[in-house]
């Protein structure tokens, strides 16, 4: 049998990462609060293995008829998430286990552990009319019992049996780590249909790709909100670059959240997401303003008479980065988000499109040096550091809600499509390719 | 059965194929039209909750150049191509009018200053800015055009400005020549 736990292997860097977390997360709370599951992980990563070694069988059935094979097909989405998640190494394909027999429970995973699976995770699928319900069920491998660890049960319809499965994701993740994955998320992006740029929305792996715009204009650069039931984004669709916000998921009329003379671009909620953060050239050249969405009342940001945008909110709410050319060229720099204390954080480079990632120490930004690639900063302009480096232009990063991963636009295939990768630039993949141009992709906070 | 547990390696099936299982989305996205008045010069934008209209409160700007255009300016669908009226060029990243495109900006504001037009200033950029940022640079371009053409003469009130950062190129190469055609404004009119 094979042990692939090799024993003085250095941690990954993204092991450390976890690591740490899940240290920090241990020592703010009592021993009897930390999750069992997060022992397993720090002892496993402590012996030098790299990912979390974990066998989800097919899903056993214990109420209900299964025509549509949910049990196989399930825990090849969740086994697919954890694998995106880069903290697990997954094998599924594997016969289901019977439920309430200790017996058959560890005969099956005993042969696992044995190969060095350090987890196990048992699914008991109930299918009762219209929803469908799995109780999860955690085992920790590495325990001669192969103790339960966690168990909970998560419940959707059964037309939504694809969030199951990424909601699963989520909770195994959360149960080792402390947070939430990111499986159960979306991204907004724009598309091109009949030469036209549209908004469409698909599942963060690519599934359910759907167009929401169908106006026949240039439709730009969309952002969900933090509740996940709105869109903001500039649209040409009365002529104009206005702003708008809509609900792809309501039966609600786009509103105009700004349609001033000149440009009306580059939305960004703020965290609490009662404002939005805008670029209007209302006032004779583009600037940061604030608009309170409850009361429709603007605040003027920044005054350098030349181009100010693109502006990106620190999760605290407190403070905003943005693009200026006041310093020459074009440079990031981060304000209070009531305009004052102005101070410059790149020196270097054509710099644009700043997003403050979810967790706060990081701005993730475009650099032109010929061409476009995705960099890295702290906000006080420490620690600079390239993410991509070609091939092709690499730009419009957006971050998963917990700060792990970015989304972003490459055309090192030809043309422009959108890729995932980890915050420090390796694992990067292509989403599934549109069918013309794919650009501008905002991933959605965690769906309620 | 042997299962080797590689880096990352995965037994499960591609993505394509598991959307077969997949049933449908959350409730179907609304692509409803937006059915709103025309705009207007100054709108107040609509907002959700309060029932009396909001004037914008805003911490008070500095004296603007020469104001724009009309209450309601026309839809730029309404503005067509003008043989009299000829492109002018910028440099690289850059908004400011140049010399000779000045002496192309003096023609075209004479031809304004007998034909009483309205016009439409169109900002553009080339690809090798990203989209958002073009917009601001594109939209100072046309900026600038007109501030010139009001130093010459032709009233503000007639003129309206629209940027469209990279998103309307005339060409498409990657070449210096085609970003250079590509970093201009042009001119449409409308009879009054």
């Amino acid at each position: 049998m094979h042990n692939l736990m090799r024993p003085g292997r250095p941690l990954g860097a993204l092991a450390a990462l976890v690591v740490l977390a899940a240290l920090v997360g241990a020592l703010s709370s009592p021993p009897a609060a930390r999750s069992q599951a997060a022992d397993v992980l720090l002892n496993v990563l402590a012996t030098g293995a790299k990912k979390l070694n974990i066998v989800i069988p097919n899903f056993t059935l214990v109420a209900g008829t299964d025509p549509a094979g949910l049990g196989k097909s399930l825990p090849l989405v969740t086994a697919r998430d954890l694998t995106f998640s880069s903290l697990f190494s997954v094998v599924t394909e594997v016969p289901p286990i019977a439920a309430g027999d200790p017996a058959a429970l560890r005969a099956a995973f005993g042969n696992f552990a044995a190969a060095g699976a350090h987890a196990g995770l048992h699914g008991l699928l109930t299918l009762r009319g219209d929803r469908a319900e799995v109780e999860m069920r955690l085992h920790d491998l590495t325990s001669p019992e192969f103790r339960l660890i966690g168990s909970k049960k998560v419940e959707m319809p059964t037309n939504q049996a694809r969030r199951l499965a990424h909601k699963i994701a989520d909770e195994v993740v959360m149960q080792f780590t402390g947070e939430l994955g990111i499986a159960d998320t979306k991204m907004a992006y724009v598309g091109v249909v009949s030469g036209h740029k549209e908004l469409h929305m698909m599942d963060y792996d690519g599934a359910n790709p759907t167009r929401v715009t169908s106006n026949n204009s240039i439709n730009l650069s969309p952002v969900w909100s933090p509740d996940t039931r709105s869109l903001a984004f500039t649209s040409y669709m009365r002529g104009y670059p206005y702003l708008y916000r809509m609900f792809p998921f309501e039966n609600r009329p786009v509103q105009v959240l700004a349609g001033f003379l000149g440009i009306n671009t580059t939305p960004a909620f703020s965290p609490d997401g009662r404002t939005v953060a805008l670029t209007l050239s209302r006032d004779g050249n583009p600037e940061v303003y604030l608009l309170t969405l409850a009361t429709g009342a603007f605040r003027r940001l920044t005054t350098y008479a030349g181009i100010d945008t693109e502006p990106t909110w620190s999760p605290t709410g407190r403070e905003i980065a943005f693009v200026s050319e006041r310093a020459g060229g074009a440079h990031v720099f981060v304000m209070d988000a009531e305009g004052a204390n102005v101070r410059r954080v790149t020196q270097s480079g054509f710099n644009t499109q700043p997003r403050w990632s979810p967790k706060g120490d990081t701005i993730a930004f475009t650099s032109r040096q010929g061409n476009f690639d995705l960099w890295a900063v702290s906000p006080d302009g420490s620690n600079l550091r390239r993410l991509t480096a070609g091939p092709g232009n690499n730009e419009g990063a957006s971050w998963a809600p917990n700060a792990r991963h970015l989304v972003f636009q490459s055309n090192r295939s030809g043309n422009y499509q959108l890729y995932t990768m980890l915050a420090d630039g390796s694992e990067q993949q292509p989403l599934p390719r549109g069918a013309g141009e794919s650009t501008s992709a905002s991933w959605s906070p965690r769906l309620p | 059965m042997a299962h080797r547990w590689g880096s990352a390696q995965l037994l499960a099936i591609p993505v394509l194929a598991l959307s077969l299982f997949l049933v449908g989305c959350p409730k179907r996205p609304a692509t409803t039209a937006a059915s709103a008045p025309a705009p207007t010069g100054t709108p107040a934008p609509s907002s959700p909750a309060p029932s009396s209209p909001s004037t914008p409160s805003m911490t008070p700007a500095p004296a603007a150049p020469a104001t724009a255009a009309p209450a309601t300016p026309p839809r730029p669908s309404e503005f067509a191509e003008n043989a009299n009226l000829k492109d002018v060029y910028f440099d690289f990243d850059k908004y400011d009018i140049r010399a000779n495109d000045a002496k192309i900006l003096d023609t075209n504001a004479a031809w304004l200053k007998t034909n009483d037009n309205l016009v439409l200033i169109e900002g553009h950029c080339d690809e090798r800015g990203t989209n958002e940022y073009n917009l601001a640079l594109g939209e100072r371009r046309a900026k600038s055009t007109m501030n010139y053409l009001v130093s010459q003469g032709v009233q503000a009130s007639r003129i309206t400005i629209i940027s469209y950062g990279k998103e309307r190129p005339v060409c498409t190469e990657h070449t210096e020549d085609c970003w250079a055609r590509n970093r201009r404004s042009h001119f449409l009119t409308k009879s009054r």
